[in-house]
């Protein structure tokens, strides 16, 4: 009993702090105390898994299990949570509202995501998914005045609930046909049962259900949306640590359970890995609109993802590790400083934030370390070497290159290529002088402020990943071995 | 027992499709009413008299009536009990009562009857059983539900503030925001010139304006 709490501590404090911010928020509203209680909450969690490493595997009744995998999945979902809570206080600092039950909504969030990575069980899978996404509803309609916001709450909450449906459906066509929820007795059952075609329905709705999470091509059309209305903070959180758990329990599901031996299987996801680099890649090309075109780019990224779990042998799940690291560093990078430029909120009555391209016009001039910041995110999203993001993408080709997989490495190059067009293009534009356009700055002394001081961080953490990713490789291949 | 559950099943299947064509709120509600009747019948065919239980009580029984009464408040005023006679009308019952009709003539059939055809196998399902599984195995689900439940609630209150409470929320803060200030001028004289103040200002500005 007594290793078993001591696994799931991390969990448990988060849960507490949850508790906590919301009594706090009965006592008395206080903004930068809630966001503290947070940060302090997080922080604590934070200690206690990497604490907890000690302990080895532990299994937590049937339904969780804290193993290295999971761990490393809560250091990537708590360090992402803690930059959305710096970025939000500087965020909200505008918004007219009440500004603390979004922390509550972050904390509450962030244990669903710690939920889901060390889910081994359909019950788990089911909970961490809705408690990872229920919050998500209220933070990306925060600032509900705003029609874009609104407009993102409803959309993902609508899209949210279809997949939901498909997920339980798939869940239920699994159980009646081999009568076990948990993982690894699915696969074992799976071995036995080979074609059924009940079994190839329920496998492929969780498939649907996890691809809406992904924002897999074709199930990616709330994305540019959802991302372009939504608060800076949330929007964040959006593409890191959900996006970071639901690809953690997808793996999982994949490894243990559908592994899916048949060879088909293998080519239909291979293809829907590569239309959706490609679709992701060229619906981002025309964007004038910064987070749409992050959007986009997220889905191309998720895309490459893909291509470790089609060929699913040798340095696959490492790859999935570096990948991951390098993806949720350099988006961070990216969304910070958007969000750091839409900071402090100001109602408009529309979108909020400053995504419209045009906005960051010039914006070297004004803000050159901020630009600076942005450059190096938008560099290694595009995989240019001597950032994180280029080791990533190189672990990515290297696995498709071992297992021939010849068509995906080809729509890895394909899609990298047209990436950088549009991710130069963001850059130029950065750099651009052009007198009298609207603009928006971040204010003066955003460096010295908890969300400056993590983005700038970060940015010097993709650059020392890129030049020095010996540890990261260590890391994460002792994290696979 | 397989009669029972096809032919509830069948007017739980029915009953949703007219919930989901039908226009008019009410009737839909109504048919919503018959189809998680339907669903709950399907579990007592099934041997889960707890969950058929709980599926009337929680959602036929609460939530419904719940439904119910919110649509018909939303038309308070002058026109509200010619609105309510109109709804009344035999056209708006008369499918829902002759699905329930069937459920109806299902029971008594086999309460009557007894198990007279096909018998679907399997143990019966106690409430005892159902909450030992709860709170034995599936603990942390449990209280995850719990945590849902409070992010789930507390999502719904900040979305579904009115502008009037919301103003009330806001005037509070704003004084007690002045008072903050002026406690930390007195206490510090050094002014707080950056910026950020202006722009932490601003908001308080705009919102006495409006």
């Amino acid at each position: 009993m007594m290793p078993a709490l001591l696994a799931i501590s991390p969990l448990i404090l988060v849960c507490l702090s949850v508790v906590g911010v919301m009594l706090s928020i009965a006592w008395r509203r206080n903004h930068a105390l809630n966001a503290i209680l947070s940060a302090v909450g997080l922080n604590a969690a934070l200690l206690a898994l990497l604490f907890g490493w000690t302990l080895g595997d532990v299994d937590v009744t049937a339904l969780l299990v804290v193993d290295d995998l999971s761990r490393f999945g809560g250091v990537l979902v708590l360090v992402s949570t803690l930059a959305c809570v710096t970025l939000a206080h500087h965020y909200l600092e505008g918004y007219e509202g009440p500004r603390d039950e979004f922390y509550l909504l972050l904390l509450s969030a962030a244990a669903g995501g710690l939920v889901l990575v060390s889910a081994r069980h359909m019950a788990t899978l089911f909970f961490g998914i809705e408690l990872l996404s229920m919050p998500l509803f209220g933070m990306l309609a925060y600032t509900f005045r705003d029609r874009g916001a609104l407009e993102s709450g409803i959309k993902y909450m609508v899209l949210s609930a279809a997949a939901t449906a498909f997920l339980l459906f798939g869940m239920a066509l699994l159980y009646a046909v081999t009568g076990t929820l948990e993982f690894a007795a699915l696969g074992d059952a799976l071995a036995t049962y080979g074609n059924d075609t009940w079994l190839l329905a329920g496998a492929g709705m969780m498939l649907v259900g996890l691809s809406f999470k992904l924002s897999i091509v074709p199930f990616h059309l709330w994305t540019p949306d959802v991302y372009q209305g939504g608060p800076g903070p949330a929007t964040t959180f959006l593409a890191t640590a959900s996006k970071v758990a639901v690809f953690l329990v997808l793996l999982r599901l994949f490894q243990s359970a559908l592994a899916f031996h048949e060879n088909w299987w293998h080519d239909l996801l291979g293809f829907i890995a590569l239309i959706t680099m490609l679709v992701g890649n060229l619906l981002a090309l025309t964007q004038t609109d910064l987070k749409r075109l992050l959007g986009y780019s997220s889905i191309a990224h998720f895309g490459y993802l893909l291509v470790a779990l089609v060929v699913n042998e040798g340095l696959a799940t490492e790859t999935v590790g570096i990948y991951l690291v390098t993806y949720v560093v350099t988006t961070l990078g990216a969304f910070g400083v958007v969000t750091l430029v839409s900071s402090p909120y100001t109602a408009t009555g529309g979108t909020a934030d400053a995504s419209p391209l045009h906005h960051y016009r010039g914006l070297f001039w004004r803000r050159p370390y901020l630009t600076a910041v942005m450059t190096v995110s938008l560099l290694s999203l595009a995989g240019i070497p001597f950032t994180a993001g280029f080791i990533g993408k190189f672990y990515i080709i290297a696995v498709g290159v071992e297992a021939h997989r010849w068509w995906l490495v080809g729509g890895v190059v394909l899609g990298s290529a047209i990436g950088l067009y549009y991710y130069l293009r963001v850059m130029v534009t950065l750099f651009l002088i052009e007198p009298g356009m609207q603009n928006r700055d971040a204010t003066y002394d955003w460096a010295a402020r908890a969300g400056g001081m993590v983005v700038l961080g970060v940015a010097t953490l993709v650059i020392v990943l890129g030049l020095y990713p010996t540890p990261m490789i260590n890391w994460v291949s002792w994290i696979a071995s | 027992m397989e009669v029972a559950f096809y032919l509830s099943a069948l007017v739980a299947v029915a009953a949703t499709f007219r919930v989901i064509t039908s226009t008019h709120p009410v009737h839909a509600l109504l048919y919503l009413i018959v189809s998680l009747i339907g669903v709950a019948m399907v579990f007592f065919a099934l041997g889960a008299p707890f969950a058929g239980a709980l599926e009337i009580i929680v959602y036929a029984g609460a939530i419904m009536v719940l439904f119910v009464f919110v649509v018909m408040m939303l038309n308070l005023g002058e026109s509200a009990v010619e609105q309510e006679r109109a709804w009344l009308a035999p056209t708006l019952w008369r499918g829902p009562a002759v699905l329930a009709g069937v459920l109806l003539l299902v029971m008594l059939v086999t309460l009557v009857g007894g198990d007279f055809d096909g018998i679907i196998s399997g143990e019966t399902l106690t409430a005892k059983m159902v909450g030992i599984t709860l709170f034995g195995p599936y603990m942390v689900v449990v209280e995850l539900a719990a945590m849902l439940l409070l992010a789930a609630l507390v999502a719904a209150s900040h979305l579904g503030r009115s502008d009037a409470q919301g103003e009330a929320d806001l005037a509070r803060e704003r004084q007690r925001e002045r008072a903050e200030v002026t406690a930390s001028r007195n206490t510090a004289p050094v002014p707080e010139e950056t910026p950020l103040t202006d722009g932490a200002e601003q908001p308080t500005g705009r919102g006495g304006s409006a």
